[in-house]
């Protein structure tokens, strides 16, 4: 007794600095993390309220002496060929990015209901399939995509860009909203259909709701994907017309001499949308809605 | 409320047969359980009758009709599931109301509706929550207020006391009860357990391995089981089986164990021996019909105590018969203790012989 008595203390003082250790560990690494991430960002910020002529000084001016918002003006100035050409961008953006997200739910949706609720001659086959084309990075695809797209008279619409990023952002949404249906109880379902409904009235009324979460999750994440997308765009449209956010303001600001605040500001205005739709849907991402639904 | 039938029903997955050639008949306003361990078969066979599971061949009758090809929505039934099943997003109010308002009927006949069901489950006070809110023993009273709220022909029950603990399953167990007398509710009730089969059910069907072995009152079950997986299913704790070798001389049948204690019949038990086909009969006793001696009496059988469980109102001893366990209940004012040794005498009376091959219960011809 007394030996364990004499040694219990020491022990737990040196399981619990080790622990400390890791905590504060911990806590630098997160740090560092932080300013990683949110300096960017931040020197984003600050050099799209300064000047032209300040943002080239060195050493860099870290609070800008005269903040202004004329790059900002500029920008969303409809009278100006500069800010026609930035809200067209961003509209054509808008766009592309919202129909992607509005067709990869529709297709989404029933396509993960089937994979997670009935079976189908070939249905692990199909689903793994479905994987296939995230096995390859984006660009090998490019030059066949662009031949596909020439050959069906899709080269210079949005419809190509759409039809791209479906493919890109659809194995994800299903994957991922499958998993949000295997969660949900099939007696859920089967309760609904014994109350009365019929099984669509029981995936629209029950499950569908249930499933919210899910569907804004994918929908996040085939917007921002679509959104920000670069590569494709640039291949797929030439007519400046037709451009989106990420091609168009690369190629609007090299064409004039670097103009780094409009740059920056561009780049904050095009950021926006993705913040704004995060920050009002997030806590969708956290609800656990299916609580309480069965005993565990 | 009406009767269903159960014809020559089948379910096949794949190969495997999980319901095999069921035939059964629930009269209207009766209460049968569906009882047998896991994989049994009875929870696919209410699914069949629900409509949630298809049928592969056979047919089922709600009412006078043929219900094979219909929609669960069509069968007018209600069912109440193991995990509850109520809808999370909604009330307590909008879950009872669900099923009403699928059935589209007036607003204010569905509020009266809700909540003289909810009056008789004793929950008006929960009729805001949302299902986490409730304990899990409101939780099941939901589910079995989401079920009554429609006045369906038959409610389909699928272990819906399994999931709470064991006092308030006791007490659920008893509303239930009450609930299929107030109601002359046609109830199918599916369990695993036996003694929720035998102290609620009007007739309980055991069934194993897809196979139903005996339909019939739970008195009956008890007292007369076709075969030895019903014996030994059905009651608590298990009735003791002894592989046993019988030999007729003298006149005398006398079953023997291969360790070489021997056991006298009577006439009537010697006479159902004497039409089996094989000479391999297992013995069957009941903890109750095993009488405890702490010394040899004629006729008994030596045997070894091994544990004792007193539970206040009775003991029971478990014992090794040589090979065999056997099962005895004696008053608690007898003290065995463990590895004593005991004498067994069973009562010819009640003792149940099967034939060891075919397993099936052996009766005088």
């Amino acid at each position: 007794m007394s030996t364990i008595a004499e040694t219990a203390p020491r022990d737990q003082t040196s399981r619990r600095m080790r622990v400390d250790g890791w905590r504060w560990g911990g806590r630098v690494f997160l740090v560092f993390m932080l300013l990683y991430t949110a300096l960017p960002m931040i020197w984003m910020l600050l050099t799209s309220i300064k000047s032209g002529f300040a943002a080239m000084q060195f050493p860099p001016q870290w609070w800008p002496d005269q903040p202004t918002l004329a790059s900002y003006q500029k920008l969303l100035d409809p009278q100006n060929s500069v800010g026609q050409d930035f809200l067209r961008f961003f509209w054509n953006s808008l766009f592309v990015s919202t129909a992607t997200t509005v067709l990869s739910v529709i297709v989404a949706v029933p396509a993960a209901y089937a994979f997670s609720r009935f079976t189908f001659p070939g249905r692990n086959f199909l689903f793994f399939a479905v994987l296939l084309r995230n096995m390859f990075p984006a660009v090998i695809f490019l030059v066949p995509l662009f031949i596909l797209m020439r050959a069906i008279g899709l080269v210079n619409t949005h419809g190509s860009l759409v039809l791209t990023y479906l493919t890109f952002g659809l194995p994800l949404a299903i994957w991922l909203l499958k998993g949000f249906y295997d969660n949900i109880p099939i007696q859920l379902e089967q309760a609904a259909r014994i109350d009365g409904a019929t099984r669509f009235q029981a995936f629209i009324l029950i499950v569908m709701p249930l499933s919210a979460p899910g569907i804004i999750a994918t929908a996040i994440y085939s917007f921002i994907g679509a959104w920000n997308e670069y590569i494709y765009a640039y291949t797929f449209l030439s007519k400046n017309e037709q451009l989106t956010l990420p091609v168009g303001i690369q190629r609007f600001f090299s064409e004039n001499t670097t103009d780094f605040p409009g740059l920056m500001a561009a780049s904050f205005m095009m950021s926006v949308p993705v913040v704004v739709l995060f920050l009002v849907l997030q806590r969708y991402f956290v609800r656990a809605l299916t609580e309480g639904a069965v005993k565990h | 409320m009406a009767h269903v039938v159960l014809k020559d029903l089948v379910k096949t997955y794949g190969g495997f047969k999980a319901v095999n050639e069921v035939s059964l008949t629930v009269n209207d306003g009766e209460f049968v359980a569906l009882v047998g361990p896991s994989g049994c078969g009875k929870t696919t066979t209410l699914n069949l009758v629900a409509g949630l599971t298809s049928v592969t061949s056979g047919d089922i009758f709600i009412g006078d009709r043929v219900v094979n090809d219909l929609d669960p929505k069509d069968r007018d039934i209600a069912m109440v599931f193991q995990n509850y099943a109520l809808y999370p997003q909604k009330s307590v109010y909008m879950n009872l109301a669900f099923p009403l308002q699928m059935r589209k009927l007036p607003k204010n006949e569905i509020d009266k509706k809700v909540r003289e069901a909810a009056r008789v489950l004793d929950m008006t006070q929960l009729l805001e929550r949302k299902p986490r809110e409730l304990s899990g023993g409101q939780q099941q009273r939901v589910a079995l207020g989401r079920a009554l709220v429609r006045d369906p022909a038959v409610f389909l029950m699928d272990e819906p006391l399994s999931n709470l603990d064991a006092k308030l399953r006791v007490q659920m167990r008893s509303e239930i009860k009450r609930f299929h007398q107030d109601l002359k509710a046609t109830i199918i009730y599916v369990t695993h357990d036996q003694l929720e089969a035998v102290t609620m059910a009007d007739r309980m069907a055991v069934m194993n391995g897809g196979f139903l072995q005996q339909y019939d009152s739970p008195a009956q079950v008890f007292a007369h089981p076709v075969n030895m997986f019903v014996a030994s299913f059905v009651g608590s704790p298990a009735m003791s089986l002894i592989p046993l070798e019988a030999s007729t001389a003298n006149g005398d049948t006398v079953l023997t164990s291969a360790e070489g204690w021997s056991l006298a019949l009577s006439q009537p038990n010697a006479r159902k021996v004497q039409g089996a086909t094989t000479r391999k009969v297992v013995l069957g006793a009941r903890h109750s019909t095993i009488k405890l001696h702490k010394s040899a009496v004629p006729g008994s059988i030596p045997a070894k105590a091994y544990t004792v469980e007193p539970t206040g109102d009775v003991t029971f001893v478990q014992a090794f018969l040589f090979g065999a366990i056997v099962n005895i209940s004696v008053s608690p004012n007898i003290a065995v203790t463990p590895d004593e040794q005991i004498w067994l005498e069973f009562d010819q009376e009640r003792m149940h012989l099967f034939d060891g091959e075919t397993e099936m219960a052996l009766r005088a011809n």
